[in-house]
């Protein structure tokens, strides 16, 4: 008892422990512990993990040099490790072990490794202010679903729902996951439309003006050499397009991101304004 | 209070209603038929609920399933079909009211009977593949399954479900397919039950005949368990080209394939251009390469369970277009070859110019070798999938052979190129990013409807460079000499009459 207290008590052991927590939640903990509360979460690379224990290692040194009596209790045990006699075995071991893991580490870092360039992606690329839709001029800014204001709904959604059907579960799946049956053959993945991150940001222009123009009418920064999206103009209609936009966001049950609705910016023609959430304040 | 309590099937039919229609019917239809929209381009299409018949069960043969087989492929899916997993979206309640709802459209089959669960003893003690073998025989499993199990038995090309749709038998060499799961229990459980609506009997017949005796109906279930690899291969995204000291392997049989590191690239319908194609039989390709530092040898492999064209097919692909009518129109009435197209990035090495992976286009065009079973290579350029230019002295050479429902083609080609406008220089060191396209003529597949990839990549590997070796053990010698240094000077303050607490000059780290 009286040990694990000198123990825990101990600056040394203190830093030990501290940096031993910081590795598990580095490597395990972030990998398991956000999905017991529904958030997924991956591995942190090898590199990463690295960066972040030097981190700890650092904030570990500051505070153990910040007091002195602490610096040199913490210091003991090292300096013992050093000169006593009874420690001449972990002494010998310790100069064995640590080059041969800095030499194994090193050797990690030279090894050749077959890795395929890094592609840097922008996964929303800003939309241009305008397209040509089968050779009509569609304003993107600030333009809204037309369809929420004509006709019924319960007819747009059936539309849309025979348009998902028809020609997007192949690769956005039953559950609108980008898990479809075909999906497992195309790098990148088929959008996730019941994650957050996709539609639930977007207006629904934006997404009329990625189903249209598919991976081709990517912008650069959007690598449009990997997008498996057909350019759906070529198979679709404006209205059913429209539809079917309709129908991922009834089907997800999130809300399409709005265009703030300002006069003046609805006269601006140069496309510049800016979409913004229901909970943002104007831009 | 009593009417809470009572929830009897119709109301937990009407909750099931509310989910099917969200969730179901966009595929199976509204009234449980099977034909909802999406069912028109999906090969197996989706269950028809109105007959009552259904493949997967514990029940025997002809007789309606359990709840619980129902509740077991709503929540697991149907591997290798559109069908996913329910498990993750539905609740257990909602998808015991869904079972109900399901059940009603075949009123007439679920009424009266009583579903009872066929007795599945457990396996018998130890392994007796080759025993599941010689009665995979006896029982003539390869009449439809292959001499290899990979679907290309004599029978195969007649066969058609209840409905008259072509239906293939299972690929046994990728068991991840499996529709009612890979397990040895789950194989054993098909031969007992049989999938009602398909061609697959039950085996129960040749056990009540003393045909077979059970166990060796086991053995059977663990012999087709052993023909598909441990797990399902999963694709990286890097394939590797291992630098060869010894000369290079240039047929598809030659032994030194079976030391080399197999790639699995999946593939899936060409369903991006005109005309589309849902139901590509090619489900990926096994790649697997190597180099001396002048020549590279590519092998790439993949089931078809035909050696087309080949005229008993003839009758599939009758079957084939008379299912797949409305998809981008009508196929093609005679059998073409079969294809497969290895296309490269003509500048590998350039990150901002790589084509569209679907045959590039006029602006950035690809490097491809068409290969076809006529047989037939040709080497150039194409602005688009099927746009193709040929190249003026083209430097790659072939040699394929079809084995047992399998192509296996080795392509060879130099590393250097005079051309380096069109052709991209394979330089040892950098990653060449290449995709693939396969199509099996005997099902209407041609140059455009076909299974295709995403990019992936080759890379050549260079011999190690001494630096990986010099550095590590630099780096011991350093460490290790820091270490004796460190701990010499400790020492040597201790006896000069230092105490071990007046350590400020000694440096940890």
């Amino acid at each position: 008892m009286t040990r694990l207290r000198f123990v825990l008590r101990h600056p040394f052991w203190q830093g030990v422990i501290l940096l031993v927590v910081a590795y598990l939640a580095f490597t395990i903990g972030v990998q398991y512990v956000p999905p017991l509360f529904g958030v997924s979460s991956a591995p942190v690379p090898h590199s990463v993990v690295l960066q972040y224990m030097f981190i700890a290692v650092i904030g570990v040194l500051i505070f153990v040099s910040s007091d002195e009596l602490r610096w040199r209790t913490f210091k003991e045990p090292l300096y013992a490790t050093l000169v006593d006699r009874d420690k001449r075995w972990l002494r010998m071991g310790l100069l064995v072990a640590v080059p041969v893991l800095l030499g194994f580490e090193t050797y990690q870092q030279a090894r050749p490794r077959v890795d395929a360039p890094i592609e840097l992606r922008s996964i929303h690329p800003a939309p241009p202010g305008q397209i040509s839709f089968r050779g009509k001029t569609i304003q993107l800014s600030g333009l809204e679903n037309p369809l929420r204001k004509a006709g019924a709904m319960a007819d747009h959604l059936r539309e849309g729902r025979r348009v998902y059907y028809q020609n997007c579960i192949a690769c956005h799946g039953d559950h609108l996951d980008g898990q479809g049956h075909f999906a497992h053959g195309f790098s990148p993945s088929p959008a996730n439309f019941s994650d957050n991150g996709t539609i639930a940001q977007l207006t629904e222009s934006y997404v009329f003006w990625r189903v249209a123009k598919g991976g081709p009418g990517l912008p650069r920064e959007g690598t449009p050499w990997n997008s498996a999206m057909p350019v759906w103009e070529n198979y679709l209609t404006e209205d059913e397009i429209w539809s079917v936009v309709m129908f991922l966001y009834d089907q997800t049950g999130v809300q399409p991101r709005r265009w703030e609705a300002s006069p003046e910016e609805q006269k601006n023609p140069t496309g510049t304004k800016q979409p913004t959430t229901s909970t943002g304040g104007p831009k | 209070m009593t009417a809470v309590f009572a929830v009897s099937a119709p109301v937990h039919a009407q909750n099931g209603k509310v989910v099917y229609n969200k969730w179901c019917a966009g595929c199976h239809g509204d009234a449980g038929a099977g034909d909802g929209y999406g069912s028109k381009a999906m090969l197996p299409h989706p269950r028809d609920f109105t007959k009552g018949v259904y493949k997967i069960r514990t029940t025997a043969s002809g007789e309606i399933p359990t709840d619980d087989d129902l509740r077991h492929i709503i929540e697991v899916g149907m591997p290798g079909t559109a069908m996913p997993e329910w498990k993750s979206r539905l609740s257990a309640g909602e998808i015991g009211a869904v079972i109900e709802y399901i059940k009603s459209f075949s009123p007439s089959s679920f009424k009266d009977t009583k579903a009872k669960v066929i007795a599945i003893g457990n396996a018998p003690s130890g392994s007796g593949i080759d025993e599941g073998k010689a009665v995979f025989q006896k029982l003539e499993c390869s009449k439809c399954h292959g001499m290899a199990g990979r679907s290309d038995g004599k029978s195969a090309p007649t066969l058609k479900d209840d409905y008259g749709n072509p239906i293939r038998p299972a690929d046994l060499t990728e068991n991840w397919k499996f529709r009612g799961g890979s397990s040895v229990q789950a194989i054993y459980t098909r031969l007992r039950t049989g999938l009602d609506g398909t061609p697959m009997p039950s085996f129960q017949d040749a056990i009540d005949n003393k045909l077979i005796t059970d166990e060796q109906l086991w053995r059977v279930a663990q012999y087709v368990h052993s023909l598909s690899p441990e797990k399902a291969p999963e694709s990286r995204e890097v394939i590797r080209a291992a630098r060869s000291a010894s000369a290079l392997p240039t047929s598809p049989d030659a032994p030194a394939w079976q030391n080399v590191e197999r790639f699995w690239v999946p593939l899936v319908g060409q369903i991006i251009a005109k005309p589309r194609w849902f139901a590509p039989t090619v489900d990926g390709v096994w790649v697997q390469a190597l180099h001396d530092g002048t020549k590279l040898v590519l092998r790439v492999a993949w089931d078809d369970p035909s050696k087309s064209p080949d005229p008993v097919w003839d009758e599939f692909l009758g079957r084939m277009s008379k299912t797949l009518t409305d998809v981008d129109g009508p196929l093609a009435t005679q059998q073409g070859p079969d294809r497969l197209v290895v296309q490269w990035a003509q500048h590998p090495n350039d990150e901002s110019k790589r084509p569209y992976f679907l045959g590039g286009d006029a602006k950035m065009p690809v490097y491809v070798w068409r290969w076809t079973s006529e047989p037939r290579l040709e080497e150039g350029t194409e602005t688009g999938i099927a746009k193709f230019t040929a190249l003026p002295n083209g430097r790659v050479t072939q040699a394929a052979k079809y084995v047992d429902g399998q192509w296996q083609v080795v392509f060879t080609r130099p590393l250097e190129s005079s051309d380096t406008t069109q052709v991209p220089r394979f330089n040892a060191g950098h990653a060449i990013p290449v995709a693939f396209f396969a199509a099996d003529g005997s099902s209407g597949e041609d140059e455009i409807r076909g299974a295709v990839s995403t990019w992936y990549m080759v890379y050549l590997d260079v011999p190690t460079p001494k630096r990986v070796f010099v550095a590590p053990i630099a780096m011991i010698a350093l460490s290790a000499g820091l270490g004796m240094l460190l701990v010499t000077r400790a020492q040597r303050r201790v006896e000069n009459g230092g105490s071990a607490a007046d350590s400020s000059h000694t440096e940890e780290r």
